[in-house]
């Protein structure tokens, strides 16, 4: 499923991380309601969404020509 | 076997519907937008060689930057409003006595008779009174809140009876509803003494001197309980 070429396989992995962390967002907006819920919202969805984005801009500064 | 999948089916089916029924406007446009976002971060996730184009740049740089960066601010946003409520304070365990304290069937208990009355929300009970009316006394309230989590989570909390106010309960987050209400500023306990008043405004007698029973978490095995409103 991946792409041979590394820049797009850059894009890919920063968009998995990137979904999988709104996804648990979604669910801690939808069905949280205690601290928990927080907790989960803060900790795990916006590690994910941080690490996501920050792949993406690695992923852009290895992609400048030297 | 089937028929009993399909029935696990509807019934997570109507309870994500009961789930979205049940939400705030302001959740569903949040929720809408990360759906939104994870839709196009999909396609390029699926159809990466898009990216090679320079709408396709503009693209990536929007649904793996720019949208994810809006729905994280716009749902922690949402979720800090929410800590705001009596249902989050109370769903730690450890607050549960103090969730109680407000059902007391006594007007003595200062907050019970806040609560009953709805002198404060109901649904933001805690926050109303325990929030600081200072300059970013709400912020300075939020990393108070985030503290208790690290520490109810992470750390060794105490037992619901020995919690206890940071500094002494400033007669400032009082006045914010009392100050200039006729109960307050023409009572009689206050007038008796003409001192009282400007003593209580400049915070150099506090309310909680004489409205001492506040959360008397260590009494509630002996009090009766309201039952809520019909």
């Amino acid at each position: 499923m991946l792409s041979t070429n590394t820049m797009e396989r850059r894009l890919q992995l920063s968009g998995i991380i990137l979904m999988l962390g709104l996804i648990v967002q979604a669910l801690c907006l939808i069905l949280g309601r205690g601290a928990m819920g927080f907790m989960i919202f803060a900790c795990l969805g916006g590690l994910l969404v941080m690490v996501g984005i920050i792949v993406f801009l690695v992923s852009l500064v290895a992609a400048l020509p030297s | 076997m089937h028929c009993a999948g399909e029935a696990r089916l509807a019934e997570a089916f109507f309870f994500a519907a009961g789930k979205l029924g049940s939400m705030e406007h302001a959740t569903i446009l949040v929720v809408s937008l990360i759906g939104m976002t994870i839709i196009l971060i999909a396609v390029i996730v699926f159809r990466p060689e898009v990216t090679a184009t320079r709408g396709g740049k503009m693209l990536a740089f929007l649904v793996l930057l720019a949208l994810p960066i809006l729905c994280m601010g716009m749902g922690g946003a949402k979720e800090l409003h929410r800590s705001m409520s009596t249902q989050f304070c109370l769903s730690c365990h450890i607050m549960e006595p103090y969730g109680k304290s407000l059902l007391v069937e006594d007007p003595t208990h200062l907050a019970a008779a806040h609560f009953q009355n709805h002198l404060v929300p109901p649904d933001e009970a805690c926050y109303t009174c325990h929030t600081n009316y200072a300059m970013f006394g709400g912020l300075k309230a939020k990393f108070n809140g985030l503290r208790h989590m690290y520490i109810y989570y992470f750390g060794t909390p105490p037992a619901a009876e020995d919690i206890k106010l940071y500094e002494s309960f400033n007669n400032r987050e009082c006045l914010h509803c009392h100050a200039g209400a006729r109960s307050f500023e023409e009572g009689a306990v206050h007038t008796a003494d003409p001192d009282l008043l400007p003593a209580l405004k400049a915070n150099k007698t506090s309310c909680i001197s004489c409205h001492s029973v506040v959360h008397d978490v260590k009494t509630l095995n002996e009090q009766k309980f309201w039952k809520g409103a019909a």
